[in-house]
Order: C-alpha cells, then sequence, then structure tokens
C-alpha cells in the first residue's frame, strides 16, 4: 500500500521534502519506514508520530494507514 | 457547545461582539500577539506552519474534552499561517458561557493544551 509521509517545521528542513508518497507493508512500523527511506536522519525523542492524523507510537505497525507525519516540538499560539 | 476553527493567511480580525443572547453571561477573548523579541533576538515577525486538518481535529478534541470540565456555550479559535509581523495577532480564542469560571479556565486550559499538542509550529 502507498501512504504519505509528511514533515514539519525543523525534520522538513532536515529531511529535505514536506511530502512523500512510499509503498510500504501494514505490519511496517513508522520507525522502520523512516529508517528506510532516511538511514542517516537522527530520530530524536522529542519527535513524535502520528498515523492518520492521531498521535502514534513509533513501534507500533501501521495497518492500513493513509498518512505518516513527523511531529517536531509544537509550538503554535 | 458550539465550536468554530479557522486557519487564516490574512490578519486576524476579531469577530464581530455578539450581543442578544439571553444565556451568556461571560466572554473571554484572548490575543496572542508576536512579540518583538524571540531568545533575545530582535525578529521581524515569524512563519507559522501548521498541520491543518489534524491541527483542526487536535484542538477540536481538546475543546471537546474541556467543555465536561468547563462548560461553555460557545468557543472560536483562529490561527494565523505563514509569516505573521511583530506586533500582529498569531491566535485568538473567544470563549462564550453562562458563567464567568467557566469561559476564564476554558481559555487558559486550551491554550496549555494547544501549545503543548497541536501540530502547530512557528519559525523564525
Amino acid at each position: 500500500m502507498q501512504i504519505n509521509i509528511l514533515a514539519f517545521a525543523q525534520t522538513r528542513i532536515e529531511l529535505g521534502f514536506s511530502e512523500l508518497t512510499v509503498e510500504v507493508s501494514p505490519t511496517e512500523t513508522p520507525r522502520a519506514v523512516l529508517r528506510r527511506i532516511a538511514p542517516d536522519f537522527s530520530l530524536d525523542k522529542s519527535i513524535r508520530v502520528a498515523v492518520n492524523r492521531e498521535y502514534s507510537d513509533w513501534d507500533k505497525p501501521m495497518g492500513e494507514a493513509f498518512e505518516l507525519a513527523l511531529i517536531p516540538p509544537v509550538s503554535g499560539g | 457547545m458550539k465550536t468554530h476553527i479557522e486557519f487564516t493567511h490574512s490578519p486576524i480580525v476579531p469577530p464581530r461582539m455578539e450581543i442578544g443572547a439571553k444565556e451568556i453571561g461571560a466572554q473571554v477573548e484572548f490575543l496572542g500577539i508576536v512579540r518583538e523579541l524571540e531568545d533575545v533576538q530582535a525578529i521581524a515577525g515569524l512563519h507559522y506552519e501548521a498541520h491543518e486538518p489534524m491541527a483542526r481535529s487536535t484542538i477540536e478534541k481538546i475543546f471537546s474534552e474541556l467543555a465536561v470540565l468547563y462548560p461553555c456555550e460557545e468557543v472560536r479559535l483562529i490561527h494565523r499561517l505563514d509569516f505573521v509581523p511583530v506586533g500582529e495577532t498569531a491566535l485568538y480564542i473567544r470563549v462564550r458561557s453562562r458563567h464567568r469560571r467557566s469561559a476564564l479556565r476554558m481559555t487558559e486550559a486550551a491554550i496549555d493544551q494547544i501549545k503543548a499538542d497541536a501540530p502547530i509550529w512557528k519559525l523564525t
């Protein structure tokens, strides 16, 4: 299946993309997908992951997801 | 509770004061304004970006959960995105309730949670 990977703020700058479509397996975790597409990217503990627009776990298989978003520390308002 | 959430790329114009609702005893407005100094460095403004659909659903959930603790009649939030010059409003929140305590507490708690969880970023 294909999912969109979204990167924002600092992670967008570091990864060099804001959106990327990749082929993934439902059993893959967000951490495994990120390691595959960006092996040199340092996944800091402060970066959260959202799957289908809800906070999730880096080590939880994504299932039939359509979107994975990297959420660096937020600072709205 | 009525909830209105809006993201805009233009200057925020606070919505017109609504008068005449007989059940509203308190209205709280909060404006988050861009300051001149960010980490002791003078700036011209801040760039805001957001994961808009997720920010919207996250903020809706925050208001909905807080409404259990602080019952309110209406909340309205406008967040400006892209470049916001110093002195201009980046965040506008208006809360209307029967009693002042609910509106005041809702406003403060919502801001705290939005700043912690809503996927919105400011970049210098």
